[in-house]
Order: C-alpha cells, then sequence, then structure tokens
C-alpha cells in the first residue's frame, strides 16, 4: 500500500463505530508489511527477532519495538525532513537525548485525538469553557502534548478558553479569576494539565488557603504524572486533593495515558478507584507481557504493556513500553514504571549510575 | 508461618506494635513482624544501649569480645544449630535466592569472622590492637587509647544475606554501643545474630539493639539518628543523601554507596584448559547473589591475542552461565526488575544492528545473558540479575583509562594475569579508585579484614584519645614519690 492509500484507510477505520478482531487485525498486519518496507532499521529489528510480514500472521505477534530504540533509531516510513511535524520525549532520561516521532501528515493523529477525546472526556457536551495548564503549541512545537491540547482547545473549547501557564510557570491569578468566575456564573468548566501542574496549583492554593467548587458538569483532566517535576503524590492522594481543591468528583477527574510514541490516548472513566481502568478506542489494542519472553502473562498477573496503535502508521504500530500493568476486563490497570529497580544489595543500577554520572 | 525480627533489650513484645512484611511465593510464604517503635522506645531503647555499652561492654577486653563473637559465629556455622537451621530454611524464601546458594555462601562468609580472623581484622587497622583495651605508646610520642562511640548507629540495606554482620561485628570489636536498622527485604539474620550474643553472654544483652522502619520514615528516622554519635549508612546515593541530610552536624557519618566491581582476563588466562576455568570462575561470580553485591562484576574486560579470543570465551561464559542455572537457578524477578533485564538486552541487541560485530547471546526466559561487544563501548553497569557484558580490548593496560571517569563508583576488580601484570594493573586501576582486587571467582567473597570501599572497618569507627609527652613528663613532679 502507498502512504495515500494507509491515511485512506485508517481515517475510515477511525471514522468507524468499530471494529472486529479480524478487521483490527488485517490492517495491523498491512500496516506491519508497509513499514517492514518502508522503515529499514524496523526492517532489521524484525529480522533480528526472525519476524516477517509472511510469518507473522496476527497483531500480536508483530514485533514490539521498545520505546528506548526512539531514541537511537530514526523510525520513519517518510524521509524525516518530510514530515509535517516530528514530535519528541521530554529528554528526561538517557542523558537528554529525545526519542522522535515523525508524522508526514497529523490528518490521522488528529482524527484519533479528537474523536476519542469526544467519547472520553467530553462525552455529552459538544464544548466547554478550558483552562490549560500546559505551554502553548507555539512554544513547545516538538511536544505531542502541546498540540494535544491545542486540539483539545480549538475542537471543543469555548471561545473564552484560554491557557494558563506562562514562562515562568502558572498565572495563578489567571487561573483564581476563571475558577471564581465559574463557580459566580455556574457555568461548568475544564481545567487540563499536566498531573505536576496540577501539584503546583494545589500546594499555591493550600499557601493561600484556596479552594473552590466548581458547578456541576465540571471536570478536570491530567496526564503523565509527576516525573520529578513536582513532589511525588500517590494516586488516592492526588485525587481526594483534586476533588478538595476544586470540588469535582473524583469520577469527573479524568487521567489520561498517552506517549510521544503513540498517536492514540487511554482514557479511564474517571479516579473514583485508584488505579482507574484504562481503555483505548477500537483502532489500538493493548497486551500485558512477561518483559524477558515476550509471552502474554497469564491473565490478572503484572507485566509489562505493549500497544498496537494503528494511527502510529508512519513510525512503528507497535511499541514494548517501559510500564508495569494487569489485563482486566474492558481493558488494563496502569501500574507505573516497570523498571529502574534498584539492586537489592549494593551493586550499582543502571538508572542510579546515569545519575550519579550526569550530576 | 510467623516470624518475629528484631531486638529490643528492655522492651516487652506486647508494649511494642509490629507491622507485618510478607515474602515468598506459591507455598512457601512467610510473615515476618517488625517493629515499630514509638519516639520514646526509640529514645528509652537508646539510653539502655548507651548505658549498657558504657558500662559492660567497654569494660571487657578485646581478647573477650573477640570469643564471644567466635563463639556466636560458631552457632551459625553448626548446621544443627537452631538459628543455622532457621537461616538455612528463612532466607530463601525471604530473599528469593537459591537455598544452596545461600547455604554456601553463609558458610563461607561467617567463616571469615572466627577467631583467627577477627585478629585479623584488628590487626589490619591497629598495629597495636591493645590500644581498645588501655593507653598504648604511639609511634610520634606520648600514649593513646583508641574509644568506639557510645552509640553506632547502622542502617543497613539489601537483601545479600548476613551483610550486616560487617558492620555489627566492628562495632562490637571497638566496644560500642549498637543499633541497627534492618532493610525490609531481609530483616531477620542481624536480629538472630543479636539474640545469639545475648545468649552466650548475657552481660551484653542490653548493649545492642535491632530495630526497623519503613525506608524513608523520616519520623522514626530522625528519631534514632538524634541519638547517635557515629552513622554508618548503606544504600543508593539518593537515599544516602536523604540521610546525610538529617544526621546532626556533630555526629560523623560513614555511607557506603553503591558500587560496580567488573573482570579483567589477560591473553596469559586464555589458553583451552586455562580460559575454561576463568569462565567458570567469571560466571559464578555473576551467579553469586546474582549481582546484587557492590563486589559482583557488571562487564569482563577479556583480552586479544590469546589462543581463546574475546569471543569464544563468551561462548565458555554462556556455557557455564547455562549449567550454574540448572544448579542455582535465578531468583524469581519483580516486573521492575525483569524489565531492567529486557531493557538491557534490548538495548545489547540493538547495538547489534549498528554493529554486526557484536553478539547477544541467552537463554529465551532470560535467566541469563551474554553481549559481546568490541572498542570502546560504554562502562555501564549491567541490567544485574545475569547480565554480562564482555568487551574484547587489544591490552588490558587500556582499561584504567577508560574507566577512570568512574572512580567515585568502582570498588572490586576480579584479575585473571600472570604475577608481573597483576601487580601492573593493580597499580593503574588503585590510581583511578578501584579498591579491591581478587582472583576470578573469589569477586563476592571478600577475605577477612577486607577494607571495605578501602577504608578502615574498626579505624574509622574510633575516636582516639591522646595523653601526650608533656602530660606524662610533668606529672612526674606531682607524684608523691618526687625527688
Amino acid at each position: 500500500m502507498t502512504q495515500t492509500q494507509i491515511i485512506d484507510a485508517l481515517l475510515a477505520f477511525i471514522a468507524a463505530d468499530g471494529a472486529t478482531e479480524d478487521e483490527f487485525n488485517s490492517l495491523a498486519l498491512k500496516l506491519f508489511v508497509y513499514q517492514f518496507e518502508n522503515n529499514l532499521p524496523y526492517r532489521q529489528f524484525s529480522l533480528q527477532r526472525a519476524r516477517t510480514p509472511r510469518t507473522t500472521k496476527s497483531w500480536r505477534d508483530i514485533p514490539a519495538v521498545p520505546i528506548n530504540v526512539f531514541k537511537d533509531l530514526t523510525l520513519s516510513c517518510c524521509a524525516p525532513e518530510d514530515a509535517e511535524r516530528t514530535f519528541m520525549t521530554s529528554g528526561t532520561t538517557m542523558g537528554g537525548i529525545r526519542g522522535k516521532s515523525h508524522h508526514p501528515t497529523l490528518a490521522v493523529y488528529d482524527a484519533s485525538m479528537t474523536k476519542n477525546f469526544k467519547q472520553r472526556f467530553m462525552r455529552e457536551r459538544e464544548t466547554i469553557r478550558m483552562g490549560i495548564l500546559f505551554p502553548t503549541e507555539d512554544i513547545m512545537p516538538n511536544s505531542s502534548l502541546a498540540h494535544y491540547l491545542a486540539l483539545a482547545v480549538r475542537h471543543f473549547g469555548t471561545p473564552d478558553s484560554n491557557y494558563m501557564l506562562q514562562e515562568n510557570g502558572i498565572d495563578f491569578a489567571l487561573v483564581f479569576d476563571a475558577l471564581e468566575r465559574a463557580e459566580a456564573t455556574g457555568e461548568s468548566y475544564a481545567l487540563l494539565g499536566a498531573s505536576y501542574s496540577f501539584v503546583h496549583l494545589m500546594d499555591e492554593m493550600q499557601r493561600l488557603g484556596k479552594s473552590f467548587v466548581l458547578p456541576a458538569g465540571s471536570r478536570l483532566f491530567d496526564t503523565g504524572g509527576f516525573k520529578g517535576q513536582s513532589r511525588e503524590v500517590g494516586p488516592d492522594d492526588f485525587y481526594n486533593q483534586l476533588s478538595a481543591s476544586f470540588g469535582v468528583a473524583r469520577r469527573d477527574c479524568i487521567n489520561m495515558y498517552g506517549m510521544t510514541e503513540l498517536s492514540s490516548q487511554f482514557y479511564d472513566w474517571g479516579n473514583e478507584i485508584c488505579p482507574s481502568v484504562k481503555s483505548g478506542p477500537h483502532w489500538i489494542r493493548s497486551r500485558v507481557i512477561n518483559p524477558l519472553t515476550g509471552l502474554d502473562v497469564p491473565r490478572g498477573d503484572t507485566g509489562v504493556l505493549v500497544h498496537c496503535d494503528l494511527a502510529h502508521f508512519n513510525i512503528v504500530s507497535t511499541i514494548l513500553t517501559e510500564d508495569a500493568g494487569v489485563e482486566v476486563d474492558d481493558g488494563f490497570l496502569l501500574l507505573g514504571r516497570a523498571d529502574g529497580a534498584e539492586a537489592q544489595g549494593c551493586s550499582m543500577a543502571v538508572e542510579e549510575f546515569l545519575k550519579a554520572a550526569q550530576a | 508461618m510467623t516470624e518475629r525480627a528484631g531486638y529490643l533489650p528492655g522492651l516487652a513484645a506486647d508494649e511494642v506494635e509490629w507491622r507485618v512484611l510478607r515474602f515468598g511465593r506459591g507455598i512457601e510464604t512467610l510473615e515476618i513482624e517488625v517493629p515499630v517503635l514509638s519516639d520514646a522506645q526509640m529514645a528509652a531503647l537508646a539510653a539502655r544501649v548507651r548505658d549498657a555499652g558504657r558500662h559492660h561492654l567497654k569494660t571487657l577486653s578485646t581478647a573477650r569480645i573477640v570469643n564471644i563473637i567466635d563463639q556466636a559465629i560458631a552457632r551459625l556455622l553448626d548446621r544443627d544449630d537452631p538459628y543455622r537451621r532457621k537461616a538455612e530454611a528463612l532466607l530463601p524464601v525471604v530473599t528469593g535466592y537459591d537455598g544452596e546458594m545461600i547455604r554456601l555462601g553463609l558458610t563461607g562468609y561467617l567463616k571469615t569472622f572466627r577467631k583467627p580472623e577477627l585478629n585479623r581484622f584488628l590487626a589490619e587497622d591497629f598495629p597495636n590492637p591493645g590500644i581498645l583495651d588501655d593507653f598504648q605508646p604511639i609511634a610520634k610520642g606520648g600514649v593513646a587509647r583508641a574509644f568506639g562511640p557510645d552509640i553506632l548507629v547502622h542502617i543497613w540495606a539489601g537483601n545479600v544475606p548476613g551483610l550486616p554482620l560487617w558492620s555489627l561485628i566492628s562495632g562490637l570489636l571497638v566496644k560500642a554501643g549498637n543499633i541497627g536498622k534492618v532493610p525490609s527485604a531481609e530483616p531477620l539474620f542481624a536480629g538472630w545474630f543479636a539474640q545469639i550474643l545475648a545468649e552466650i553472654e548475657p552481660s551484653l544483652a542490653d548493649c545492642f539493639a535491632i530495630v526497623w522502619w519503613k525506608g524513608g520514615d523520616i519520623v522514626q528516622e530522625k528519631a534514632l539518628l538524634k541519638e547517635a554519635e557515629l552513622v554508618l549508612a548503606y544504600g543508593g546515593n539518593e537515599s544516602l543523601a536523604a540521610i546525610r541530610s538529617r544526621v546532626p552536624v556533630t555526629t560523623r557519618y560513614l555511607a557506603y554507596g553503591h558500587k560496580i566491581s567488573f573482570g579483567m582476563i589477560s591473553r596469559a588466562a586464555l589458553d583451552v584448559r586455562k580460559a575454561t576455568t576463568a569462565a567458570h570462575q567469571a560466571a559464578y561470580d555473576v551467579v553469586r547473589y546474582d549481582q546484587q553485591g557492590c563486589y559482583s562484576p557488571h562487564v569482563f574486560f577479556v583480552e586479544r591475542g590469546g589462543k581463546v579470543s574475546p569471543r569464544d570465551f563468551c561462548r565458555y561464559l554462556a556455557h557455564e552461565l547455562a549449567s550454574f542455572e540448572r544448579k542455582y537457578p535465578r531468583r524469581a524477578l519483580t516486573i521492575a526488575e525483569a524489565g531492567d533485564v529486557a531493557a538491557w538486552r534490548h538495548q545489547a541487541e540493538l547495538k547489534v544492528l549498528s554493529r554486526p560485530e557484536h553478539e547477544i547471546m541467552g537463554d529465551a526466559e532470560g535467566a541469563w545473558s551474554v553481549a559481546y561487544v568490541e572498542g570502546d563501548d560504554d562502562f555501564a553497569p549491567s541490567g544485574l540479575n545475569r547480565t554480562i557484558k564482555i568487551v574484547a580490548v587489544d591490552s588490558l593496560a587500556d582499561v584504567a583509562s577508560r574507566i577512570a571517569p568512574y572512580k567515585a563508583f568502582l570498588q572490586t576488580v576480579g584479575i585473571a594475569a600472570p604475577p608481573d601484570e597483576l601487580y601492573r594493573l593493580a597499580d593503574d586501576l588503585g590510581r583511578v579508585g578501584v579498591t579491591r582486587i581478587s582472583a576470578l571467582g573469589q569477586m563476592t567473597a571478600p577475605e577477612a579484614g577486607w577494607h571495605h570501599d578501602g577504608r578502615f572497618n574498626l579505624l574509622d569507627l574510633v575516636t582516639l584519645t591522646e595523653i601526650e609527652h608533656s602530660a606524662e613528663a610533668v606529672s612526674d613532679s606531682f607524684a608523691p614519690y618526687v625527688d
């Protein structure tokens, strides 16, 4: 298939109401052929694992690329300079080397994001007034999250939605104004941002003794965890504090799980119970594997998550994450990182070594 | 099954709050109750240990203390002793290590604390160990006596069985009141040793205590740290830095951070017969405690030009690791540990794509892996848990300059080389921070009296009180027998 055919097929697939296992499988295998043929490093990687399209009959057998590999190899079916946009990881690990995802067009990414966001975050609503605790796309053109949030505002935000993160951090006055106005008018409100930004915001609110009770229909959106950008907060504490600070029930606090190495996202149906069940749209499927053998772990056991995201068509669709998870009905539980174990003795582990060597 | 950890003189079990830690998988499970002390209990414990240390331990001769420790070690070496039996039965469940490996490891380790070895410990640090008992002449003139701290706090880490004995025995030899905090990963052994000591010499029963708190519990930690005269801590740099920030400025703090060790194999050791032996010993160093020790190897530098090439040596090593896996299977890994091993393997596999001369071998289950690399590959820790890298080099003499940037983290080097080369390499390695050189196969079994991380086990714990020559000389003029 050509790139155009792939894009058309994907847009149609995303637009459909759902997909059977066979339909998913069929497109996943076509994409594997496309990526195997047009992406030399991925072909070598697959051959090393003794996998070719000829021997691959199920999306489950498509070689999963560890996300670390994105930092070392150029994984793209198009020439990187032909990409409309390149998203990069934040480079907080691996000595600042950033993984890249090249997108020849953002049409598929955008279609994936908007359809899924509507179903999972907006639900019954068409628009909502939004406050964004993250920089704009202009400031961070290589951030997939900045683009994601720009799409959210553009497609689902009311005209008076705004960004609340300036160069020197959160513009607290702006946030408090918006929240007070929402309280006064009774118009529901959505605050969206990185999880650590919420921690900074709540720390400031605590310092000032402030809290809000947002009107019914209001919701909160956090993503990405804390990444050393704020103090670490346990999930239950985090959502209790969110709920208490903004007067939004925990079931209306939605966490998104996504990554630069994907073009689709996972959501929960609120965080009444942690860890919440995460699930994605019909064009992404996940497995829970033993990272050492690559085989599925018995259902209910903890393993590492593998995602097969058809929308990530130009790079590789199937990636091996560093996230631990458990398969459950209707999705999976996300249990945090599946690496960075400290030695049980006094031996030095890689992560600590890298940190120390950088210090 | 339930076992109680800790050793708390003066505190009745029912006065203490206990928390349960669970260990083991499948049918072999174990619940360990660990004590959670209140601030007041911690303070009372410290007061008791300080007092007993002053009145009992500090009045004993070093020779007597050596005898008591020797008896305690003899009990732990006796396979019929109830404590030894408990250790053999429970430590595999707690740590996950293979039972036979623990049994052999314990025996080898405990043997380094018998009377002759303890005397070696003393002789290593004190030209005249009598200085721990009384004032002794010193080289510059005058006399001096060495005093151990009233309260020596140990904060142990990790699950390598028996590790706490090292510093606990050092503390006893300098007559310190000892309070040790056991790690959640292996909370038992130190407490057993304390109980044995108390059974052997009841007058010492109050001179030490073994406590627990959850790692990072600042309140508990502070409650003990403020009682300490000297703090010994083990762990990663992050936790060591956190502890340091809470140690009062007038309290001395000795930190033992995580380390990285490696091996070197000279071409002289690479004929077919010797290479087989070297590979067996190297594999043993990898397998022992699954590379969890600071002395465990992460890399072997193998010299080109021998009859067996570095690449062939890699196959020898792979073969040995495979047979060790049958004899001493690797412990079950947590998902994070498995993730680290997988990441290490993926990284090595990825290298092969761009450097086809590299190689990666391992079993399908990921129980062990060997990566073969050539050239100027970065020196870095392995993925732990039986992941090892072989680096082919033209000359071992080039290795020291490559590892020089990592001076702060280096510890043991296992070397197979002829004598003149051994000394030449040792000189270069010492300059870049290596503190211990052993034979292959012995990397994980330091000999008695080893200077841990190049420091003095006992000397670092004491303060000297000196009577200067002037005081002695002038005192004569005040003597009743003065002429």
